[in-house]
């Protein structure tokens, strides 16, 4: 998988002997971690799982399935891929394996944006892909970024249209992050690239907003749109903090009350699983004050949906509503957040200061 | 190693120089060549041993240490004081020529005589000292020791030939140096049977022996279990150590006439031991107190103020440690709205004021919050009196008083030729008044001129070094006071009047600085749910206004891979972020907002 400058996902330089190495890692650890496991959704991403040969990605997602069985329980098996790999062979492979929607990190249609990331296609390259994913799969994505710094508003909204045109039925629309450790990071801190500007993000986050609903694309998370039957049912159960199991290096679980993450680098992740110890990086136990908090900021970003009272109660102890009455009323009155017996959500001006809302539940001076 | 010597074989001696002509390096070939330390140990600037000191790469405070060397057979105690070249520490150079009685002028060879050179030379003339001329960084292909000479001729008035040469980096003519101190230097002239009397020239606090104090014999012997008196602070304690640094402390049983070392005794009040007092011995025949040192005169004042309200007293005393260590600082209690209780703080300049608070956040673990710098003024009262004023706040309203003053201090700038014109058009620009030029050699001028010391305390010197390739140097005396047509320029937040905002700024000024001072605001203070209007207004007028717009979009819309964990972590930081900021009204403002008018940029 070839290193891209704006993302910290895992990704690393491999040759095919290594990836093979990877592979066989990372079900091993399925086998320790996730068997009869008998998931609802998978999801098959994190760095670009396309970037495996066909044949190995075949054999990947038959052993998957072998091992947690999720071809007879899963609804939605989605993908990962980017344009430059999503071809016919590798395309084919995953439809025969099972996968059932595929999630196009198209990124950009620009050649000046796509370079600036490292990114190898090219904006027909990506094009094509779309075309390809809405032949060979019913539901597909299309991921974009957006906020460079001095992008031109007209273009963005130049490049979401001509996606829109392929008609993908979910489009997820990430601002640009300066992860820590990653190329693009370095650029702006030696003044090569320009820093983040919160101006341009917050115009570019409400034109993108105005364009999705013109086309009938609902905002149902922060930074992601869906037609009616389309949202990503995977995306939906980590914002509603249900419980999921991650393998492969750097992976995130949460499950059997324990957020982990897996090591980071794969040699160390690899010589790990190899030696028969469970991959884990960091883990953490939330208690009961902390749950109930991920609880709120993940299911916040559920614009309409907001977070269901019953499922927090179940999970936590806790009413969310109750616990920060005085919060919550405050922010009522503010004109931010809202709640019946059922739910509690933001307004549409709570929605775009959802920091605000947050941090005004950590402990501390009310601010 | 704690044989006698008797005050013959004794030489007391600084090293002064420009910045960055070789003091510390070549302190560390005396240490060497002395054996004083081991060389397996030796590192570089060895006397240079504060982090900061390290970390920079400068000299902040003078380092003494006591060396023997063999000269012709005979054995000398050389006592050595490695002095800061830095402008704003000419005070620590004063006060560590005042212990000796020769100096090491190093001049680096290549770039020849600088502002520092000439103001630290002076010093030591001034008390009639024996000056030896060193031309350091011999080592260097583009030395030009001749023309050099000129310029000692020129400036100083030194003896061409009186100059010795070396490379304090390859050892080269070390021992020449050495031998000069003890041929060209006098000894010590104090008696040792007159009744003991000692310089107090230093002094720190330690984490475990409690208060060191830093002593230059006169007369008199000292031993360990004394009894002393410590004459301006009118207190006795008992002499529980004494010893020399070597360059580590060693303990010694007696220092004698013309030694340096330290004490140690349990003394409790920091208030004690004042730097430049004098120490005798408490039964018996006591001495006269020495002249001692002068006191020093702030430049520039700052407010300081705990970032956690409760933590006032603990920087009492931290401020209080420190001033033992750094008697150049003066501070007094104040008080704003925004930042609670704190001192309004006196510094030599802006580089000590930043090295003042970087100690005190180190040395005593506190979080401070620092407002802008600005120079004292004087107020002429209505009633006839003169009021001193050290922040824009203490101004009174205009009703009160006829005429404001601001310090103005002579400055002498060295220049290549080629630069004089850059030179005096950013003299003018800062409001100076030419006094006269003066060859020092064919290549480089001294400029002298008479400027606003609030023009030149900020960036003048930065403009100065990028105007002429970084090769101008400059040194200013202590300021008059003159009146000039100043405003105070009064910054509201949010129709909120900050006083910890205000600024004194000449009337001609007013709305470049105060555009300055809002435009920094803006960057600064983050936007809120509400818009902020920010407002720079001089009495009732408005003369420049800001907005920042309010805040409507905050949600991250980025993608974070499910790793919940760090996401509530960026979180709770913005929250820790909210909690340090101090509040204008019912607006947020971080700390740095509080040097927001430290921004001249044009
Ligand atoms: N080439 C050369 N470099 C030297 C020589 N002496 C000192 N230096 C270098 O000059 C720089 C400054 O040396 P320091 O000894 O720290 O100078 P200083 O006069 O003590 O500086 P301050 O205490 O900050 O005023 C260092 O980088 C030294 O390595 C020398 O003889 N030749
Ligand atoms: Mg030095």
């Amino acid at each position: 998988m070839s290193k891209c400058r704006y993302c910290d996902f895992n990704s690393y330089a491999w040759t095919g002997q290594e990836l093979d190495r990877y592979v066989r890692a990372l079900l091993r650890e399925a086998e320790l971690r996730a068997e009869a496991l008998h998931p609802q959704t998978v999801f098959i991403g994190g760095g670009t799982p396309t970037f495996l040969p066909a044949d190995l990605l075949a054999e990947l997602l038959v052993e998957l399935s072998r091992i947690t069985g999720f071809r007879s329980t899963a609804h939605e098996v989605t993908i990962e891929a980017n344009p430059e790999s999503f071809d016919e062979p590798r395309a084919q492979a995953a439809a025969q394996g099972g996968v059932n929607r595929v999630s196009l990190g198209v990124q950009s249609l620009r050649p000046e944006v796509l370079r600036a990331y490292d990114r190898v296609h090219s904006g027909e390259r990506a094009l094509e892909a779309l075309a390809r994913a809405r032949e060979l799969f019913t539901r597909f994505s299309a991921d974009l970024i957006f906020a460079f710094p001095g992008q031109d508003p007209a273009s963005w909204e130049a490049d979401l249209r001509a996606v829109l045109a392929s008609k993908p039925g979910h489009v997820s629309c990430y601002e640009l992050s300066y992860e820590p450790g990653t190329a693009l990071t370095r650029l702006r801190n030696a003044g090569r690239w320009k820093a983040e500007d919160s101006d341009l993000c917050e115009e570019l986050y409400l034109r993108t907003g105005k364009i999705l609903a013109e086309h009938v694309y609902e905002r149902y998370e922060t930074s992601n749109f869906a037609r009616p039957g389309e949202r990503c049912l995977h995306n939906l159960a980590a914002w509603r903090n249900l419980h999921y199991v991650g393998v492969g290096a750097g992976a995130a679980s949460w499950h059997g009350g324990a957020r982990r993450k897996n090591i980071e680098r794969p040699e160390a992740y690899q010589a790990a699983v190899e030696s028969g110890i469970d991959p884990v990086g960091e883990c953490e136990r939330p208690d009961a004050n902390t749950a109930l908090f991920d609880h709120l900021m993940m299911g916040l970003r559920l614009v309409g949906e907001g977070v269901s009272r019953a499922r927090v109660r179940a999970a936590t102890g806790l009413d969310p509503v109750d616990h920060f009455a005085n919060q919550w009323q405050a922010m009522r009155e503010d004109g931010w957040v809202e709640w019946d017996a059922h739910y509690l959500r933001t307004t549409a001006r709570g929605a775009l200061l959802l920091d605000s809302v947050l941090t005004r539940l950590l402990p501390g001076e009310p601010v | 190693m704690s044989r006698r010597f008797p005050p013959e074989r004794i030489r007391n001696f600084s090293i002064i120089a420009h910045i960055d002509h070789g003091k510390s390096t070549l302190a560390d070939r005396f240490l060497e060549v002395t054996g004083a330390v081991d060389t397996r140990k030796k590192q570089d600037q060895m006397l240079d041993s504060m982090d900061l000191e390290r970390e920079r790469g400068i000299t902040i405070k003078a380092a003494a240490v006591s060396l023997t060397h063999t000269i012709r057979g005979e054995e000398y105690l050389l006592n050595l004081i490695d002095t800061p070249g830095h402008v704003d520490f000419a005070y620590e150079v004063e006060k560590s020529l005042q212990a000796c009685e020769g100096a090491l002028l190093l001049i680096d060879a290549a770039q020849g005589i600088q502002a520092q050179t000439v103001a630290n030379a002076m010093l030591a003339m001034e008390q009639d000292m024996e000056v030896v001329p060193v031309f350091n960084k011999m080592d260097l292909p583009h030395a030009r020791p001749e023309e050099i000479k000129d310029e000692l001729e020129n400036t100083l008035l030194l003896e061409r030939d009186s100059a010795l040469a070396c490379s304090a980096k390859t050892g080269e003519g070390i021992d020449g140096i050495l031998e000069a101190v003890v041929d060209r230097m006098p000894a010590p002239e104090g008696s040792p049977d007159k009744p003991l009397r000692a310089l107090i020239f230093d002094a720190k606090y330690d984490e475990y022996r409690g208060i060191i104090v830093y002593l230059r014999m006169i007369d008199g012997t000292l031993k360990k279990g004394d009894w002393v008196h410590m004459v301006g602070a009118d207190t006795d304690y008992e002499a529980i150590e004494i010893g020399k640094f070597m360059p580590k402390p060693v303990p010694h049983e007696e220092l004698s006439v013309g030694e340096a070392g330290y004490l140690i005794s349990n003394i409790k009040q920091l208030e004690d031991v004042r730097v430049g007092d004098t120490i005798t011995i408490m039964r018996g025949e006591r001495a006269a107190a020495l002249e001692g040192y002068r006191e020093a005169q702030p430049m520039v004042w700052c407010g300081i103020y705990p970032t956690n309200s409760g933590d006032f007293e603990n920087l009492r005393s931290a401020l209080k440690a420190l001033k033992l260590n750094d008697s150049a600082i003066v501070f007094d209690p104040e008080s704003s709205d925004a930042l609670g209780f704190g001192f309004r703080c006196g510094f030599l300049g802006l580089l000590h004021m930043e090295i003042v608070q970087e100690r005190l956040e180190r040395e005593s673990g506190l979080d401070i919050v620092q407002t802008a710098p600005t120079v004292p003024y004087e107020v002429q009262m209505n009633d006839g009196s003169t009021l001193v004023i050290h922040s824009p706040g203490e101004l009174p309203d205009p009703t009160q008083w006829s005429e404001i003053r601001e310090p103005i201090v002579t400055v002498h700038i060295i220049v290549p030729t080629d630069s004089i014109g850059v030179i005096m058009k950013l003299c003018t620009d800062r409001r100076g008044i030419f006094l006269r030029q003066e060859h020092l050699s064919a290549t480089r001028v001294m400029l002298t001129w008479d400027m606003p010391l609030s023009e030149i305390i900020y960036d003048f010197y930065d403009k100065l070094k990028s105007g002429t390739k970084g090769y101008g140097t400059m040194n200013f005396e202590e300021p008059r006071f003159d009146a000039a047509n100043l405003v105070k320029l009064r910054i509201l937040v949010n129709s909120k009047e900050a006083d910890e905002l205000s600024v004194i700024c000449h009337n001609d000024s007013c709305q470049r600085r105060g555009r300055a001072v809002l435009q920094k605001l803006q960057k600064e203070i983050p936007r809120h749910q509400f818009q902020i209007p920010l407002q720079a207004a001089v009495g009732g007028k408005i003369v420049a206004r800001e907005n920042i717009r309010a805040l409507s979009k905050n949600v991250t819309a980025k993608c974070y891979g499910g790793d919940i964990t760090r996401k509530r972590k960026l979180l709770e930081k913005q929250k820790e972020g909210k909690k340090r900021m101090k509040s204008i009204g019912n607006v947020e403002v971080p700390q740095k907002a509080f040097l927001a008018v430290l921004s001249t940029d044009e």
